[in-house]
Protein backbone atom coordinates (compact mmCIF):
# COMPACT_ATOMS: atom_id res chain seq x y z
CA UNK A 1 0.00 0.00 0.00
CA UNK A 2 1.23 3.39 -1.05
CA UNK A 3 2.24 5.67 2.02
CA UNK A 4 -0.67 7.79 1.22
CA UNK A 5 -3.14 5.48 0.91
CA UNK A 6 -2.72 3.76 4.81
CA UNK A 7 -2.22 6.14 8.04
CA UNK A 8 -1.06 5.14 11.16
CA UNK A 9 -3.68 6.70 13.21
CA UNK A 10 -1.90 7.97 16.08
CA UNK A 11 -1.99 11.17 17.67
CA UNK A 12 1.48 13.52 17.12
CA UNK A 13 3.80 13.86 19.79
CA UNK A 14 5.08 12.16 22.94
CA UNK A 15 3.73 11.53 26.40
CA UNK A 16 5.19 14.82 27.63
CA UNK A 17 4.40 16.31 25.50
CA UNK A 18 0.86 15.36 26.09
CA UNK A 19 0.82 15.98 29.33
CA UNK A 20 2.81 19.72 29.25
CA UNK A 21 -0.61 20.61 26.39
CA UNK A 22 -3.14 18.75 29.37
CA UNK A 23 -1.09 21.35 31.88
CA UNK A 24 -1.42 24.76 29.43
CA UNK A 25 -4.87 23.97 28.74
CA UNK A 26 -6.14 23.42 32.49
CA UNK A 27 -4.48 27.29 32.67
CA UNK A 28 -5.63 28.74 28.99
CA UNK A 29 -8.37 29.03 27.18
CA UNK A 30 -8.09 26.43 23.80
CA UNK A 31 -8.50 29.80 21.67
CA UNK A 32 -4.76 30.82 22.88
CA UNK A 33 -4.11 27.28 21.30
CA UNK A 34 -5.89 27.50 18.32
CA UNK A 35 -3.93 30.69 17.52
CA UNK A 36 -0.75 29.05 17.90
CA UNK A 37 -1.88 26.02 16.23
CA UNK A 38 -3.15 28.34 12.68
CA UNK A 39 -0.39 30.29 12.98
CA UNK A 40 3.28 27.85 13.89
CA UNK A 41 1.54 24.44 13.66
CA UNK A 42 -0.24 24.41 10.63
CA UNK A 43 2.18 25.86 8.16
CA UNK A 44 5.22 23.38 9.11
CA UNK A 45 2.46 20.33 8.67
CA UNK A 46 1.23 21.71 5.41
CA UNK A 47 5.00 22.07 4.11
CA UNK A 48 6.09 18.22 6.00
CA UNK A 49 2.57 16.48 5.52
CA UNK A 50 1.59 14.79 2.42
CA UNK A 51 -2.11 15.13 3.51
CA UNK A 52 -2.25 18.40 1.94
CA UNK A 53 -2.21 16.89 -1.68
CA UNK A 54 -4.85 14.73 -0.43
CA UNK A 55 -6.77 17.25 0.86
CA UNK A 56 -6.16 20.17 -1.54
CA UNK A 57 -7.33 17.61 -4.00
CA UNK A 58 -10.08 16.34 -2.02
CA UNK A 59 -11.49 20.27 -2.59
CA UNK A 60 -10.68 20.49 -6.38
CA UNK A 61 -12.18 17.08 -7.35
CA UNK A 62 -15.42 16.61 -5.13
CA UNK A 63 -16.18 20.15 -4.30
CA UNK A 64 -15.37 21.63 -7.42
CA UNK A 65 -13.32 24.65 -5.69
CA UNK A 66 -10.84 26.48 -7.56
CA UNK A 67 -7.10 26.28 -7.06
CA UNK A 68 -6.97 29.28 -4.62
CA UNK A 69 -10.20 28.32 -2.78
CA UNK A 70 -9.03 24.48 -2.66
CA UNK A 71 -5.44 26.38 -0.56
CA UNK A 72 -7.21 28.02 1.32
CA UNK A 73 -10.08 25.52 2.68
CA UNK A 74 -6.84 22.89 3.03
CA UNK A 75 -5.25 25.59 5.50
CA UNK A 76 -8.87 25.68 7.06
CA UNK A 77 -9.28 21.98 7.12
CA UNK A 78 -6.01 21.46 8.61
CA UNK A 79 -6.22 24.63 11.28
CA UNK A 80 -9.75 22.92 12.15
CA UNK A 81 -7.91 19.45 12.34
CA UNK A 82 -5.30 21.14 14.86
CA UNK A 83 -8.35 22.32 16.67
CA UNK A 84 -10.17 18.92 17.00
CA UNK A 85 -6.71 17.84 18.77
CA UNK A 86 -6.68 20.75 20.95
CA UNK A 87 -10.33 19.88 22.32
CA UNK A 88 -9.76 16.50 22.78
CA UNK A 89 -6.90 17.19 25.28
CA UNK A 90 -8.77 20.29 26.51
CA UNK A 91 -11.44 18.01 27.85
CA UNK A 92 -8.58 15.49 29.04
CA UNK A 93 -7.54 19.02 30.98
CA UNK A 94 -11.22 18.96 32.27
CA UNK A 95 -12.80 21.74 29.77
CA UNK A 96 -16.51 21.56 28.85
CA UNK A 97 -17.94 22.07 25.36
CA UNK A 98 -21.37 22.97 24.68
CA UNK A 99 -22.79 20.02 22.80
CA UNK A 100 -26.75 19.93 20.66
CA UNK A 101 -27.89 16.86 19.94
CA UNK A 102 -30.04 15.97 17.12
CA UNK A 103 -31.70 12.84 16.90
CA UNK A 104 -31.13 11.59 20.80
CA UNK A 105 -34.45 9.62 20.26
CA UNK A 106 -32.61 7.35 17.89
CA UNK A 107 -30.36 7.09 20.50
CA UNK A 108 -32.41 6.56 23.45
CA UNK A 109 -34.78 4.01 21.26
CA UNK A 110 -32.22 1.53 20.83
CA UNK A 111 -30.51 1.79 24.36
CA UNK A 112 -33.46 1.16 25.93
CA UNK A 113 -34.16 -2.21 24.47
CA UNK A 114 -32.49 -5.05 25.33
CA UNK A 115 -30.61 -6.10 22.35
CA UNK A 116 -27.51 -4.67 21.44
CA UNK A 117 -26.63 -1.90 18.42
CA UNK A 118 -23.93 -0.66 16.38
CA UNK A 119 -22.87 2.82 16.32
CA UNK A 120 -20.84 4.01 13.33
CA UNK A 121 -18.65 7.00 13.20
CA UNK A 122 -16.22 8.54 10.73
CA UNK A 123 -13.01 10.75 10.52
CA UNK A 124 -15.09 13.74 10.38
CA UNK A 125 -15.54 16.39 13.26
CA UNK A 126 -14.91 15.16 16.56
CA UNK A 127 -16.15 11.55 17.49
CA UNK A 128 -14.68 11.64 20.78
CA UNK A 129 -17.46 14.09 22.11
CA UNK A 130 -20.21 11.64 21.22
CA UNK A 131 -18.16 9.08 24.23
CA UNK A 132 -18.69 11.40 26.84
CA UNK A 133 -22.45 13.12 25.86
CA UNK A 134 -24.89 9.75 24.78
CA UNK A 135 -24.56 7.94 27.53
CA UNK A 136 -26.90 5.09 28.51
CA UNK A 137 -27.52 2.15 31.26
CA UNK A 138 -25.55 -0.20 28.17
CA UNK A 139 -21.76 -0.17 27.99
CA UNK A 140 -20.59 1.58 24.89
CA UNK A 141 -17.49 -0.63 23.38
CA UNK A 142 -15.15 1.33 20.97
CA UNK A 143 -13.29 -0.57 18.43
CA UNK A 144 -9.86 1.32 18.52
CA UNK A 145 -6.78 1.29 16.78
CA UNK A 146 -4.28 -0.49 19.50
CA UNK A 147 -1.32 1.30 18.25
CA UNK A 148 -2.64 4.79 19.67
CA UNK A 149 0.08 6.01 22.20
CA UNK A 150 -0.22 4.74 25.86
CA UNK A 151 -0.31 8.59 27.11
CA UNK A 152 -3.72 9.40 25.04
CA UNK A 153 -5.12 6.07 25.76
CA UNK A 154 -4.88 6.89 29.65
CA UNK A 155 -6.26 9.47 29.48
CA UNK A 156 -9.16 8.28 27.36
CA UNK A 157 -8.77 5.74 30.21
CA UNK A 158 -9.39 7.82 32.93
CA UNK A 159 -12.79 9.30 31.08
CA UNK A 160 -14.35 6.47 29.95
CA UNK A 161 -14.25 4.58 33.14
CA UNK A 162 -16.42 7.14 34.39
CA UNK A 163 -19.10 6.46 31.14
CA UNK A 164 -19.01 3.30 30.79
CA UNK A 165 -16.80 3.09 27.92
CA UNK A 166 -14.82 0.16 27.19
CA UNK A 167 -12.44 0.05 24.62
CA UNK A 168 -11.20 -2.61 22.10
CA UNK A 169 -8.01 -2.92 20.56
CA UNK A 170 -7.78 -4.01 17.06
CA UNK A 171 -5.15 -6.70 17.48
CA UNK A 172 -3.72 -9.15 14.88
CA UNK A 173 -4.74 -12.04 16.57
CA UNK A 174 -8.40 -11.03 16.03
CA UNK A 175 -9.47 -11.14 19.34
CA UNK A 176 -11.81 -8.55 18.68
CA UNK A 177 -13.96 -10.12 16.67
CA UNK A 178 -14.60 -12.53 19.58
CA UNK A 179 -15.03 -8.95 22.03
CA UNK A 180 -17.69 -7.57 19.37
CA UNK A 181 -19.30 -10.31 19.12
CA UNK A 182 -19.35 -10.78 23.04
CA UNK A 183 -20.71 -7.57 23.53
CA UNK A 184 -23.11 -7.33 21.32
CA UNK A 185 -24.30 -10.88 22.31
CA UNK A 186 -24.68 -9.17 25.84
CA UNK A 187 -26.79 -6.14 24.31
CA UNK A 188 -24.22 -3.73 25.00
CA UNK A 189 -23.10 -1.06 21.93
CA UNK A 190 -20.65 -1.42 19.70
CA UNK A 191 -18.78 1.80 17.94
CA UNK A 192 -16.71 1.42 15.18
CA UNK A 193 -15.62 3.97 12.44
CA UNK A 194 -16.90 2.93 9.23
CA UNK A 195 -14.53 5.36 6.45
CA UNK A 196 -11.57 3.57 6.84
CA UNK A 197 -10.58 0.41 5.83
CA UNK A 198 -8.50 -1.96 8.91
CA UNK A 199 -7.90 -5.49 9.81
CA UNK A 200 -9.30 -7.01 6.56
CA UNK A 201 -8.88 -5.89 2.99
CA UNK A 202 -12.31 -6.93 2.04
CA UNK A 203 -14.25 -3.78 1.38
CA UNK A 204 -17.40 -2.30 -0.62
CA UNK A 205 -16.93 0.45 -3.49
CA UNK A 206 -19.71 2.97 -3.57
CA UNK A 207 -20.39 6.17 -5.01
CA UNK A 208 -19.37 8.92 -2.81
CA UNK A 209 -19.27 12.29 -3.15
CA UNK A 210 -19.23 11.89 -7.05
CA UNK A 211 -16.58 9.37 -7.10
CA UNK A 212 -15.32 5.16 -6.54
CA UNK A 213 -14.64 4.81 -2.83
CA UNK A 214 -13.91 1.81 -0.87
CA UNK A 215 -15.49 1.62 2.42
CA UNK A 216 -14.19 -1.28 5.23
CA UNK A 217 -16.79 -4.64 4.88
CA UNK A 218 -16.01 -5.10 8.58
CA UNK A 219 -18.91 -2.92 10.08
CA UNK A 220 -21.33 -3.95 8.22
CA UNK A 221 -20.76 -7.90 7.99
CA UNK A 222 -20.39 -7.63 11.86
CA UNK A 223 -24.11 -5.77 11.97
CA UNK A 224 -25.78 -7.93 9.51
CA UNK A 225 -24.13 -11.53 10.65
CA UNK A 226 -26.15 -10.38 14.01
CA UNK A 227 -28.68 -8.55 12.72
CA UNK A 228 -28.59 -5.70 15.19
CA UNK A 229 -29.63 -1.88 14.98
CA UNK A 230 -27.36 0.27 13.50
CA UNK A 231 -26.72 4.30 13.65
CA UNK A 232 -24.68 6.72 12.74
CA UNK A 233 -22.99 9.16 15.31
CA UNK A 234 -21.39 12.16 13.93
CA UNK A 235 -20.23 15.43 15.92
CA UNK A 236 -19.64 18.10 14.07
CA UNK A 237 -17.78 21.62 15.49
CA UNK A 238 -19.82 24.00 15.13
CA UNK A 239 -17.81 27.09 16.74
CA UNK A 240 -14.77 27.14 19.13
CA UNK A 241 -16.68 25.69 22.23
CA UNK A 242 -19.52 24.20 20.14
CA UNK A 243 -20.00 20.47 18.80
CA UNK A 244 -23.25 19.17 17.07
CA UNK A 245 -24.04 15.66 17.56
CA UNK A 246 -26.27 14.14 14.79
CA UNK A 247 -28.29 10.81 15.34
CA UNK A 248 -29.24 8.92 12.49
CA UNK A 249 -31.07 5.40 12.38
CA UNK A 250 -29.20 2.98 9.05
CA UNK A 251 -32.02 1.34 8.12
CA UNK A 252 -31.41 -1.98 6.41
CA UNK A 253 -33.69 -5.06 5.15
CA UNK A 254 -32.78 -7.94 7.56
CA UNK A 255 -35.07 -10.43 5.75
CA UNK A 256 -32.58 -9.94 2.89
CA UNK A 257 -29.90 -11.26 1.52
CA UNK A 258 -26.54 -11.12 3.67
CA UNK A 259 -24.67 -9.39 0.72
CA UNK A 260 -27.65 -6.88 0.11
CA UNK A 261 -28.03 -6.21 3.38
CA UNK A 262 -24.28 -5.42 3.44
CA UNK A 263 -25.09 -3.14 0.16
CA UNK A 264 -27.84 -1.42 2.13
CA UNK A 265 -26.26 -0.79 5.25
CA UNK A 266 -23.25 0.89 3.69
CA UNK A 267 -25.17 2.74 1.05
CA UNK A 268 -27.44 4.44 3.87
CA UNK A 269 -23.80 4.89 5.70
CA UNK A 270 -22.09 6.95 2.97
CA UNK A 271 -25.45 8.75 2.41
CA UNK A 272 -25.16 9.86 6.43
CA UNK A 273 -21.47 10.81 5.70
CA UNK A 274 -22.31 12.83 2.13
CA UNK A 275 -24.99 14.94 4.19
CA UNK A 276 -22.46 15.58 7.13
CA UNK A 277 -20.15 16.48 4.58
CA UNK A 278 -22.43 18.68 2.18
CA UNK A 279 -22.95 21.07 5.50
CA UNK A 280 -19.35 20.47 7.01
CA UNK A 281 -17.18 20.22 3.78
CA UNK A 282 -14.07 21.30 6.14
CA UNK A 283 -14.04 18.53 8.50
CA UNK A 284 -12.75 15.66 6.36
CA UNK A 285 -9.78 14.45 8.22
CA UNK A 286 -8.83 11.44 6.13
CA UNK A 287 -5.58 12.37 4.90
CA UNK A 288 -5.02 9.48 2.34
CA UNK A 289 -6.46 9.05 -1.37
CA UNK A 290 -10.00 8.57 -0.47
CA UNK A 291 -10.95 7.90 -4.35
CA UNK A 292 -10.08 5.57 -6.90
CA UNK B 1 -15.44 -36.78 15.11
CA UNK B 2 -14.99 -36.89 11.05
CA UNK B 3 -18.55 -36.51 10.65
CA UNK B 4 -18.20 -33.40 12.32
CA UNK B 5 -14.96 -32.74 10.88
CA UNK B 6 -17.32 -32.89 7.55
CA UNK B 7 -20.41 -30.94 8.98
CA UNK B 8 -18.00 -27.97 9.83
CA UNK B 9 -16.30 -27.78 5.90
CA UNK B 10 -19.61 -27.53 4.42
CA UNK B 11 -20.91 -24.84 7.00
CA UNK B 12 -18.13 -23.03 6.43
CA UNK B 13 -18.15 -23.08 2.67
CA UNK B 14 -21.64 -22.06 3.14
CA UNK B 15 -20.96 -19.31 5.60
CA UNK B 16 -18.21 -17.98 4.32
CA UNK B 17 -19.80 -18.33 0.26
CA UNK B 18 -16.81 -19.66 -0.91
CA UNK B 19 -18.78 -20.61 -4.64
CA UNK B 20 -15.50 -22.65 -5.71
CA UNK B 21 -14.31 -24.67 -2.88
CA UNK B 22 -15.85 -28.24 -2.02
CA UNK B 23 -15.37 -30.01 0.96
CA UNK B 24 -12.97 -32.06 -0.19
CA UNK B 25 -10.35 -28.84 -1.43
CA UNK B 26 -10.28 -28.52 2.66
CA UNK B 27 -7.67 -29.93 4.11
CA UNK B 28 -8.90 -30.58 8.02
CA UNK B 29 -5.38 -29.51 8.97
CA UNK B 30 -4.47 -26.97 6.74
CA UNK B 31 -4.09 -23.25 8.22
CA UNK B 32 -7.71 -21.61 7.63
CA UNK B 33 -6.19 -17.70 7.91
CA UNK B 34 -3.21 -16.37 6.14
CA UNK B 35 -2.33 -19.56 4.41
CA UNK B 36 -4.82 -22.16 3.22
CA UNK B 37 -8.28 -20.53 2.67
CA UNK B 38 -6.58 -17.47 2.93
CA UNK B 39 -9.47 -16.17 5.61
CA UNK B 40 -9.42 -13.32 7.19
CA UNK B 41 -10.75 -11.58 10.57
CA UNK B 42 -14.33 -10.54 8.81
CA UNK B 43 -14.53 -14.64 7.93
CA UNK B 44 -13.42 -14.84 11.67
CA UNK B 45 -16.37 -13.50 12.62
CA UNK B 46 -18.62 -15.30 10.45
CA UNK B 47 -17.35 -18.66 12.29
CA UNK B 48 -17.87 -16.94 15.41
CA UNK B 49 -21.20 -16.38 14.97
CA UNK B 50 -21.54 -19.91 13.17
CA UNK B 51 -20.13 -21.74 16.64
CA UNK B 52 -22.73 -19.37 18.67
CA UNK B 53 -25.75 -20.17 16.66
CA UNK B 54 -25.12 -23.53 15.43
CA UNK B 55 -23.40 -24.79 18.71
CA UNK B 56 -24.44 -22.63 21.12
CA UNK B 57 -20.75 -21.44 21.91
CA UNK B 58 -19.71 -18.41 22.93
CA UNK B 59 -16.08 -17.95 23.51
CA UNK B 60 -15.24 -16.72 27.02
CA UNK B 61 -11.66 -15.92 26.54
CA UNK B 62 -11.12 -13.67 23.21
CA UNK B 63 -7.17 -14.72 23.02
CA UNK B 64 -8.28 -18.37 22.59
CA UNK B 65 -9.42 -17.51 19.16
CA UNK B 66 -7.04 -17.67 17.63
CA UNK B 67 -5.57 -21.29 18.29
CA UNK B 68 -9.09 -22.53 18.20
CA UNK B 69 -9.90 -21.19 14.87
CA UNK B 70 -6.37 -22.44 13.47
CA UNK B 71 -7.97 -25.36 10.97
CA UNK B 72 -10.81 -27.36 11.09
CA UNK B 73 -9.68 -30.07 12.93
CA UNK B 74 -8.99 -27.72 15.58
CA UNK B 75 -12.61 -26.17 15.94
CA UNK B 76 -13.96 -29.68 15.42
CA UNK B 77 -12.14 -30.60 18.96
CA UNK B 78 -13.37 -27.22 20.25
CA UNK B 79 -17.03 -27.80 19.31
CA UNK B 80 -16.85 -31.26 20.21
CA UNK B 81 -15.51 -30.71 24.14
CA UNK B 82 -18.01 -27.20 24.13
CA UNK B 83 -21.06 -27.60 21.86
CA UNK B 84 -24.51 -26.98 23.93
CA UNK B 85 -26.30 -27.58 21.15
Amino acid sequence: MAVEKEWAGTTYGNGWMHKWLIRMLRLCNVRVFYVLVAVFVVPVCLVVNPGRRTTYRYFRERWGLTPFRAMWKTYRNFCLFGQVVVDKFAMYAGKKFDVEIEGYEVFRSRAAKPEGFMQLSAHIGNYEIAGYTLTSEKRLNALVFAGEKESVMNNRNRLFDTHNINMIGIRSDMSHMFEINNALGNGEIVSMSADRMFGSAKSVTRTFLGGQAEFPMGPFAVATSRGVDVIAVNVMKTAATKYKIYVTALDYDKTAARKEQTEQLCRAYAAELERMLRMYPEQWYNYYEYWK
Amino acid sequence: MEELVEELKKEIIDVLNLEEVTPDDIDPAAPLFGEGLGLDSIDALELIVLLEKKYGIRLATPSDGKAIFKSVNTIAEYVQKNRKK
